[in-house]
């Protein structure tokens, strides 16, 4: 559905983004995920037609995004990193606007109408100036705005920002909801929202992809490590050693203070388990014993910051 | 040209639905109450002293030429600085909401959003020419004079607005400082007026003829006497041709930064 081959963008001399390339099925919900100044924004900017690439090329629904904009563009809602409202008129009159811009058709334009302010819960707010909302409100005007024209592909860049936390629950229920009828694309540089929305992340720095996956590929792709985060009821002065002859132990760092340990382990749960019978029968006193995976953000801090100081080990 | 439909309608409620808008009508309308009397009071005693005065020239005694004209004049002053107050949020106020992104990520073309723009822009200079032309009507009350000659006038000033209404669109598509687009706005219109001027400085016959044919001054007397020569009308509408085509530049070369 969005196919992007080699895109690059120069701001003058600056290079924001250098040859990315992905692609975006029908239906899929994908997160673009990256550090402040990564580029997010600029390609999306470029997929939705706003600006022209310096190179490359950008194709929604097989429509080249420059050789014909007015195809892509009525079928892209967008929500831009500022939401674009008239503060000057009333939530109602603003969506009727967008959505006679869009060119939905007359007798559409009600129940869309309708079903934005109902999917983002602007109802009670219809009758209101857009001026007197408060930020929260606004930003749910720019996502009913990017909703009012039932579009095949959906763009949002940073779509929860300026939430309070109940609204952000609500608007990741919405991307649920509106998975599978649309595709959709969204910036972030939260991961709780990636792993929450999204089933498959693009994650960028520096204006380059430095890694796409699907979710659950990407938090193992870190070669199968996980921390287990153990507490004891003995003091010990060298878990390593203790542990000393279980294949699968990799490090044993201690923690807070000499009760809590953080193990790194590579392989599966026979690793685990050995583990736990050791410290059993050797008596020290097991309080707790609990698995961390390796999650997404050990991946992103590592993919993003790590490469700037090579060679650190998240 | 259903985009600009949209626009056109957008911005037309934008005018006549905002207080900004009737402010400056009533501010033109204070203006045009002081200055109107006082001419029709000397108009009127022109005529009585007539007898008197028998070399004058024909012209003082004719309406049109003695009484409409100045107020002509007066409106036309007025537009040099009312028409940039309307249409300096055109451009201006988008960019600095950021709603401009809307427009661009729209499926209309940049024509389409300049020309809905400046329709809308066109009504609300018209909403103003109108106004004033409610003067002279009021006249009629009391006085029998030909129609055509002041229609045909108000259709002239009329288009005068429009070219500043164009120049005016232009300057809020540079900017997104409203008051900016307002400065540059009134540089633009009293320049047109200076232009014509030049016919006094230079010694050339056919630099004179062509200042002649621009200059604002020798239309709006024609008009007044109800004759619209076309020299007039390729001028203004060629502003009004340029200016609206600058303006689409504008709007497409912001895809391209
Ligand atoms: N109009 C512009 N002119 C010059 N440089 C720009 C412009 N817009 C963005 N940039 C630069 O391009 C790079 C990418 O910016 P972009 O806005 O795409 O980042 P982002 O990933 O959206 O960041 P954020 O998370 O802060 O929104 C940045 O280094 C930024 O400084
Ligand atoms: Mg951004």
């Amino acid at each position: 559905m969005i196919e992007v081959r080699d895109l690059t963008k120069d701001y003058g001399p600056r290079r924001a983004i250098n040859m990315i390339n992905f692609t975006v099925n029908k239906g899929e919900v994908v997160g673009f995920l990256g550090p402040n100044g990564a580029g997010k924004s600029t390609t999306m900017k470029i997929i939705t037609g706003f600006m022209a690439p310096t190179s490359g090329v950008a194709k929604i629904a097989g429509f080249d995004v420059f050789e014909s904009p007015l195809e892509v563009k009525k079928r892209i809602g967008y929500l831009p990193e500022t939401p674009p409202v008239y503060t000057d008129m009333y939530v109602r009159d603003y969506l009727k606007y967008v959505a006679d811009l869009k060119k939905v058709p007359r007798e559409k334009i009600k129940t869309q109408i309708d079903m934005a302010l109902e999917k983002t819960n602007l109802g009670s707010v219809q009758k209101r100036l857009i001026q007197n909302l408060s930020k929260g409100y606004r930003q749910r005007v720019g996502i009913a705005q990017a909703l009012v024209s039932d579009p095949e592909v959906l763009v949002l860049d940073e779509p929860t920002v300026g939430l309070d936390p109940k609204q952000v629950a609500e608007i990741r229920d919405l991307i649920k909801v509106l998975r599978g009828h649309h595709t959709i694309i969204l910036s972030t540089h939260i991961l709780s929202e990636v792993q929450a929305t999204c089933e498959r992340v693009i994650i960028i720095h520096q204006g380059r992809i430095v890694a796409q996956d699907r979710i659950e590929n990407l938090a193992v792709q870190n070669q199968g490590q996980s921390r287990l985060n153990i507490r004891l009821r003995k003091d010990v002065a060298d878990l390593k050693t203790l542990l000393g002859g279980i294949e699968g132990v990799v490090s044993a760092n201690q923690g807070a203070s000499r009760h809590d340990w953080e193990v790194h382990i590579r392989g599966t749960d026979e690793v685990v388990d050995a583990i736990s019978s050791r410290v059993v029968k050797e008596g020290l006193g097991l309080l707790e014993l609990s698995p961390h995976k390796v999650d997404l953000e050990d991946v992103f801090l590592k993919l993003t910051y790590g490469q700037d100081q090579a060679g650190v080990q998240p | 040209m259903m985009g600009t439909m949209t626009i056109f309608k957008k911005e037309l409620k934008g005018f006549y639905l905002s207080p900004s808008f009737y402010i400056i009508g009533f501010l033109v309308a204070v203006v045009l109450s002081w200055s109107y009397p006082i001419q029709l009071n000397l108009f009127s005693q022109l005529l009585a002293n007539y007898m008197f005065q028998q070399n004058l020239p024909q012209q003082q005694l004719n309406i049109h030429y003695a009484l409409f004209l100045r107020h002509m004049s007066y409106l036309n002053l007025m537009l040099i600085f009312v028409v940039p107050a309307l249409t300096m949020r055109l451009f201006a106020e988008e960019k600095k909401l950021r709603t401009f992104d809307l427009l661009l990520t729209s499926p209309v073309t940049s024509s389409e959003i300049v020309l809905g723009k400046y329709f809308a822009a066109l009504a609300a200079v018209g909403g103003m020419v109108l106004l004033a032309l409610l003067y002279p009507m009021a006249t009629r009350t009391m006085t029998q004079f030909n129609w055509a000659p002041l229609l045909i006038a108000f259709f002239g000033i009329f288009l005068v607005g429009a070219a500043y209404a164009a120049m005016d669109m232009f300057c809020s598509s540079l900017t997104e400082n409203a008051l900016v687009a307002y400065g540059t706005s009134v540089a633009f219109n009293l320049s047109i007026w200076f232009i014509g001027a030049g016919a006094e400085l230079t010694d050339s016959q056919a630099a004179r003829m062509v200042f002649e044919h621009i200059s604002m001054n020798t239309h709006l007397g024609s008009w007044a006497e109800g004759t619209i020569r076309t020299s007039a009308l390729v001028f203004l509408f060629s502003v009004i041709a340029l200016f609206c085509f600058l303006a689409e530049r504008v709007v497409e070369s912001s895809r391209w930064r």
